[in-house]
């Protein structure tokens, strides 16, 4: 890529903003959990968009979101991968994401999310609305935060 | 409240091939299994991080919660048998998923329930710690 570039007449300005933007890419890399000072509110902006991509049917937000390894268990129990869980967003009946609640707690590089959500929607042409308890855990790797499981409980209306 | 069936898990397919921080985590959650079947709180006090958030049946429930209702719970009302765990390590983090069955007496009747459960662990300071607890209870 550098020599198209010096190739292509790049000016010496544009090679240093390259070098620096691959030293600021590699300390994230390995900078701990701490030193991100706004790791809640990352958290909560990936929470946020986690539940936005069931209204937007936007699997590619999840794959981001969601560690390879990801685990989640729905309000029946079943245990879901994070390929089961980004093809559920394809199908996605949900029309509102309503966030009621949410807290996060911090332990170094590991965030653990609780709160309370409200989804509506039409499925089979009835409309439903259905609250639900969530608990999820965040992990601070490679200089990102993403998720590494997952748990939904059912909430009375 | 709640009395536990110690059933050890130690041995099966699953373990094969665990790390030494995957089976201290899986020795942890023993413990703690052992510790509520004693309704042990010092145990559970040393096994549960401070800031311990724990839900069952829905309901958000802290260390404190938690710790106080185990101490006045009666252990004949209730019976827990874990079925089957799975450790999953990453750094100083892990994640336990796992079944177990839940017997109890409502009504004079015996019934029970089957549940799955996510705990997560943090190590703090050489320690694991549980920080996060949560069941679901099977419908199928």
């Amino acid at each position: 890529m550098i020599a198209r570039m010096l190739e292509a007449g790049t000016t010496v300005k544009t090679l240093m903003l390259v070098a620096l933007l691959a030293c600021v890419r590699t300390s994230a890399s390995f900078a701990p959990a701490d030193a991100d000072s706004d790791a809640e509110a990352k958290v909560v902006a990936m929470q946020h968009m986690w539940g936005q991509a069931y209204v937007s049917k936007d699997p590619k937000a999840l794959e981001r979101i969601l560690d390879d390894a990801f685990v989640n268990v729905d309000s029946d129990g079943m245990l879901q991968t994070k390929a089961e869980v980004v093809a559920e967003v394809n199908t996605s009946t949900t029309a509102q994401f309503l966030t009621e609640s949410m807290a996060v707690h911090l332990h170094g590089g590991t965030a653990i999310v609780t709160g309370v959500f409200e989804i509506k929607g039409v499925s089979r042409g009835k409309p439903y609305a259905q609250r639900e308890r969530f608990v999820d855990t965040w992990l601070y790797k490679n200089g990102q935060w993403i998720s590494i499981a997952g748990l939904v409980t059912r909430l009375g209306q | 409240m709640v009395l536990v069936c110690a059933t050890s898990l130690s041995g099966s397919a699953q373990e094969a091939g665990e790390g030494d921080a995957a089976k201290a985590v899986r020795v942890l959650e023993d413990e703690r299994v052992k510790a509520q079947s004693r309704n042990d709180n010092h145990a559970l006090d040393l096994i549960f991080d401070n800031a311990l958030v724990y839900i069952e049946s829905g309901k958000l429930v802290t260390k404190g919660d938690y710790l106080s209702r185990i101490k006045s719970a009666n252990p004949q009302l209730q019976q827990i048998v874990p079925e089957a765990m799975t450790v999953r390590t990453v750094e100083n983090t892990a994640i336990v998923v796992g079944t177990y069955r839940e017997t109890y007496v409502k009504d004079g009747k015996s019934s029970s329930k089957r549940w799955r459960f996510v705990d997560t662990w943090v190590k703090k300071q050489g320690s694991w710690m549980l920080v996060a607890a949560a069941a679901v209870p099977l419908s199928k």
